[in-house]
């Protein structure tokens, strides 16, 4: 990794149903380090794949993807790396429904050696960031699509990532609470300096990114 | 929140299917509890009945071996011929039965009346019977039942037998019944000459051992002597058959209980398959995810482990009252952990299937999982 760039993708191939899908194809890509990206597509175009292949959540056909200082081709043990240096938010806020808000933002930590008392502490102080302390003990149930979106932001900052990934964060909520979440990620961006990478379909969501990233079957399009 | 408290929060979440996995683990468990507390009674009532008699030990007929013709019945002239053996100092004969009497099954002892201190018997109303007379006495709790008292009289077998005390052992099951002459009531059984048991006490200066061994070489094959709980397992297959039954229901509520849970474990692995998929994302070590889901098994078979033990001890006390059943019932701690082991095994052994499958999911995959 060299020139401040905390992804570097080189020729990334991706194929389903033993080559039948073929949802990336020759990927090639350079994300600096504390850089908004959006990377938008039409549905099928790969900007998923692309984000769970930098997100290690999927590992690569071909080619070589590093993030983070990190070959993960190579890595074995991808779970950790997740922990440390990624956190992800989803466009359902996938929060587990029978946990509070607060347990729910507690849930990466688990394995990462926090104290049950500093698990609380922390995820607390991530409540009161994304401005929802005071509905620390409700239940998803009990608070609205943009609030459990918040949590699910609190959540993603559990472990101090290095890179934020957001999958269509916008695309479950109307559009006040869309743009109340996209304010708050690009404030998160501007404070922190975490590196953000968002997938959209929205072109109007994409334009506020440093950079638009553009996808179309497997390939970035220049 | 610690990870225990979560893995103890989660099946929870479906308080219906959590009741229903509950109660069919419950049901197995309380089987083991029920019959676990029969098998103890039984085993505690032949030991207060060995101890608790002035006999140091009983000669019942061998039933094992080949020489052996099925049947439980000793020769009569066999009491005076053990009498006679170097070191026992007193040999009583004993034949059992039972009679329906006013609407009550009661069990009858038949002794001479110079040896009830072999079985215990301490008069607490009235007096012993006599050998040549039609009289009969009861245990307490027999009386009790029957509502009868010292001067009443009970028929058998259409003859009227004057009720001339009452007694009391200690031992449950013999103070459910009645006792009367040896020879009276082996007329009534039809049974002259014959003894079922052969209660012996030894002289003070002799070994019990020796004596035992004596008797058992004097009678090969056709006699053998009980001085033991131990003894009285090999001589009499009937506690071994309960116990034996009493595996063979637990193994078969292990095998419900833990179909029943993996049913249960898969069911919710499914609906979780997307939250699963996010924990992973999140960091989750496989298995973590693995640990959670056994965790969140052992959770529910233990919960349905305590609901059993308090179902098994409830129902099997009820049937034992509502049956007027003379079974002492005996529930140990030993008993307790046993029904709480074999939930903790059920809940790893069918937690374990459905924890490996969602420890495997692949994140992505299971993040599609609509």
């Amino acid at each position: 990794m060299n020139n401040g760039n905390i992804v570097e993708i080189k020729n990334l191939k991706k194929s389903y149903d033993d080559g039948g899908i073929k949802a990336l194809n020759g990927i090639n890509l350079k994300i600096r380090k504390g850089e908004f990206v959006s990377i938008i597509g039409p549905s099928g175009s790969g900007k998923s794949t692309l984000l769970n292949m930098i997100g290690a959540l999927d590992t690569a056909d071909e080619g070589s993807i590093q993030v983070a200082g990190n070959d993960l081709s190579l890595k074995k043990d991808l779970s950790t790396f997740r922990s440390q240096k990624m956190g992800f938010i989803f466009q359902l806020h996938n929060l587990i429904p029978n946990l509070s808000a607060l347990e729910n933002v507690t849930i990466p930590m688990y394995g990462n050696g926090y104290q049950s008392k500093e698990m609380t502490k922390r995820a607390l102080k991530l409540l009161e960031y994304v401005k929802l302390k005071d509905k620390a003990a409700r239940k998803p149930t009990e608070l609205s699509g943009g609030e459990r979106q918040r949590v699910a932001i609190a959540r993603a900052l559990a472990n101090s990532p290095s890179i934020i990934l957001a999958d269509e964060p916008t695309g479950s909520l109307d559009s006040k609470n869309g743009q109340m979440i996209l304010q708050r990620l690009k404030e998160l961006h501007e404070q922190e300096n975490v590196t953000l990478i968002m997938v959209t379909h929205d072109m109007k969501v994409a334009a506020m990114a440093q950079r638009t990233i553009k996808v179309l079957d497997g390939e970035i399009q220049t | 929140m610690s990870f225990l408290k979560l893995m103890v929060k989660n099946p929870f979440r479906n308080k219906a299917r959590l009741a229903l996995a509950v109660i069919g683990i419950a049901i197995g468990i309380a089987t083991i509890v029920a019959l676990g507390m029969v098998t103890d009674g039984l085993k505690v009532s032949i030991e207060e009945q060995l101890k608790t008699g002035g006999a140091d030990f009983v000669v019942m007929k061998n039933t094992t071996s080949d020489s052996s013709t099925g049947s439980y019945s000793i020769k009569n002239s066999r009491v005076d011929e053990i009498s006679k053996i170097d070191g026992v100092k007193q040999a009583a004969g004993v034949y059992t039965s039972s009679r329906m009497v006013e609407g009550n099954q009661l069990g009858l002892a038949g002794i001479y009346q110079k040896d009830l201190n072999m079985l215990g018997v301490k008069m607490i109303q009235g007096n012993p019977f006599s050998d040549n007379k039609n009289e009969v006495i009861l245990g307490k709790l027999a009386a009790e039942k029957m509502n009868k008292k010292v001067g009443d009289t009970i028929n058998l077998n259409n003859v009227k037998y004057t009720i001339t005390g009452i007694y009391e052992t200690g031992n449950k099951e013999l103070d459910s019944i009645g006792g009367l002459s040896l020879s009276k009531l082996q007329s009534l059984g039809e049974d002259e000459g014959k003894v079922d048991m052969i209660y012996v006490k030894i002289n003070n200066n002799a070994d019990l051992k020796t004596v035992t061994q004596r008797v058992e070489k004097t009678y090969p094959g056709e006699l053998t002597t009980i001085s033991s709980l131990e003894d009285f397992q090999r001589a009499d297959d009937s506690l071994q058959m309960v116990e034996t039954a009493s595996m063979a229901i637990s193994l078969l509520a292990i095998v419900i209980g833990g179909i029943g849970i993996i049913n249960t474990m898969i069911m919710s692995v499914f609906e979780r398959t997307r939250e699963i998929g996010v924990l992973k994302a999140v960091g989750w070590k496989s298995k973590r995810i693995l640990s959670m889901i056994l965790g969140e098994s052992v959770v529910l078979t233990l919960l349905a482990g305590l609901v059993g033990i308090i179902l098994g001890f409830i129902g099997i006390e009820a049937i034992i009252i509502f049956s007027d059943t003379p079974l002492q019932l005996i529930f140990t701690p030993a008993l307790a952990l046993r029904a709480l082991g074999i939930a903790i095994f059920v809940g790893v052994i069918g937690g374990l299937y459905p924890a490996i499958r969602a420890s495997r999911l692949p994140p992505t995959e299971a993040l599609r999982y609509e």
